[in-house]
């Protein structure tokens, strides 16, 4: 896939953040606590649902008219994270949101 | 980054609503006859619609009675669509002409699933009390999806139709529609009065689920949707599904015509009312929808390797044919 392409929401895709579960990861976070089986938004299509979690919904926020190397490079600027492993999560996450048809390539 | 269980909602994604009770059928499998006839008025409707978008709710699917026999459906339906709701509606077809389609296009309306119970003209016609109701379905079913609005079929499997599977999906792809629902017998109002007549056994049960299951494994073009918990039985529930057993109370919600708002169609227990309670605060704290989300295995559940997957089934029919949500559904044929 190409990585300069710039990716787009789905419109046809609903989605929600879940207010109570996200302030329950901010605590958890602050905690300093795992919390990557946590949902916190639903996305809904064509009878297919998706339950992300905190950096799911960092990333599908970001999913607005950016490449894949640019929201790399907006989530490295708000988490320390190490590169090269952040961008295959990134990239695998995506992969799934274009194969279940949330995302589009332009 | 996706997860295998869902967040605690902090409301439905859905919300069937029934915004009127009148219909011109009279359907033997109806159970809703018997229900309030109260309708909000019109400022009130949308008051409480804006309240149900303000909660986060995505979609809203009017049913009734028949929605098109309210007199301001489509008014309520743009106002809906309007405040970023998706719009669907269940009908029965009889008023859908083609101006209407174009109106319920112009108005929001993205899906309109229509009711047929038998792919032969004059099953259906009898079983639902109106001579040509058939053919007018069918037409509906052309009319919406030339006026650019996807369609579905729905069919309550019941006696008259359980063995014509292959017939119901020949009508589904003639008509082109996005989706064939094939719902499972609920037993509630005119369903439980008429329920000798027309429910299956549990046999009856597997078999239509078998076959029902082959099709949609080899039909292509056509989306088979069967909402049913039991299929659990013969493994064919979705792997990865993030709801386990029935959906109501965990997704969906529906509101009767005077605003009451009850677990889901089938269910009769009230637990608040759009107008004067707050959504969100109903659906936290509901004991009734708590019940239905954590449901215990009784009698033959308690052994039963499915139960992860089907929850005892359908919670709707095991309360009403034994009294008890945490009963087995009555047409499970697990032992
Ligand atoms: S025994 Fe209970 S859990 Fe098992 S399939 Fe039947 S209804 Fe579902």
């Amino acid at each position: 896939m190409d990585i300069t392409k710039k990716i787009r929401r789905n419109p046809d895709v609903m989605w929600r953040e879940e207010d109570e579960a996200l302030a329950g990861v901010q605590d958890s976070l602050d905690r300093g606590e795992v919390v990557e089986d946590v949902g916190t938004a639903v996305l809904f299509s064509g009878g297919t649902m998706l339950s992300i979690n905190y950096l799911g919904l960092e990333i599908w926020k970001l999913c607005e008219n950016r490449s894949l190397d640019e929201v790399v490079q907006e989530l490295l600027s708000q988490f320390e994270v190490d590169e090269s492993v952040l961008r295959e999560d990134v990239q695998a996450f995506l992969d799934e949101l274009s194969q279940k048809g949330f995302i589009l390539y332009e | 980054m996706s997860n295998e269980t869902l967040p605690q909602l902090q409301a439905p994604l859905t919300i069937n609503w029934a915004i009127n009770n009148s219909c011109n059928f009279a359907c033997s499998h109806c159970y809703s006859r018997e229900d309030t006839h109260e309708e909000l008025p019109r400022d009130v409707l949308y008051s409480s619609l804006e309240k149900v978008a303000k909660a986060g709710v995505f979609s809203i699917n009017f049913g009734g009675g028949e929605p098109l026999l309210h007199p301001h459906l489509l008014e309520i339906a743009a106002f809906a669509s309007g405040l970023g709701l998706r719009v669907s509606m269940n009908s029965n077809g009889w008023l859908i002409d083609q101006a209407k389609a174009a109106e319920l296009k112009q108005a929001g309306f993205t899906k309109v699933g229509i009711s047929i119970d038998s792919h032969r003209a004059e099953v259906h016609d009898s079983f639902r009390g109106v001579k040509g109701s058939h053919a007018r379905a069918l037409a509906a079913l052309d009319h919406l999806r030339e006026a650019g609005i996807t369609t579905s079929i729905s069919t309550v499997i019941c006696r008259i139709n359980s063995t014509t599977i292959d017939e119901l999906v020949a009508v589904a792809l003639d008509k082109r529609v996005g989706q064939l629902n094939f719902h499972n017998f609920k037993c509630s109002g005119l369903g439980m009065a008429n329920k000798d007549d027309l429910d299956l056994t549990p046999a009856e049960w597997k078999d239509f689920y078998r076959a029902a299951i082959a099709a949609k494994h080899t039909v292509k073009d056509l989306d088979i949707s069967l909402d049913d918990p039991i299929i659990a039985l013969l493994d064919a529930r979705d792997a990865g599904t993030l709801v386990k057993g029935s959906v109501c109370g965990k997704l969906s919600l529906n509101i009767k015509a005077n605003g009451d708002m009850t677990p889901c169609g089938f269910i009769p227990i009230v637990i608040g009312n759009i107008v004067r309670d707050d959504l969100r605060q109903v659906w936290k704290d509901s004991a009734v929808l708590e019940k239905m989300r954590n449901k215990q295995p009784t009698g033959k559940c308690s052994g039963c390797s499915k139960y992860d997957d089907c929850l005892g089934g359908c919670t709707a029919r095991a309360l009403a044919l034994t009294g008890d949500m945490n009963s087995p559904d009555p047409h499970c044929w697990g032992n």
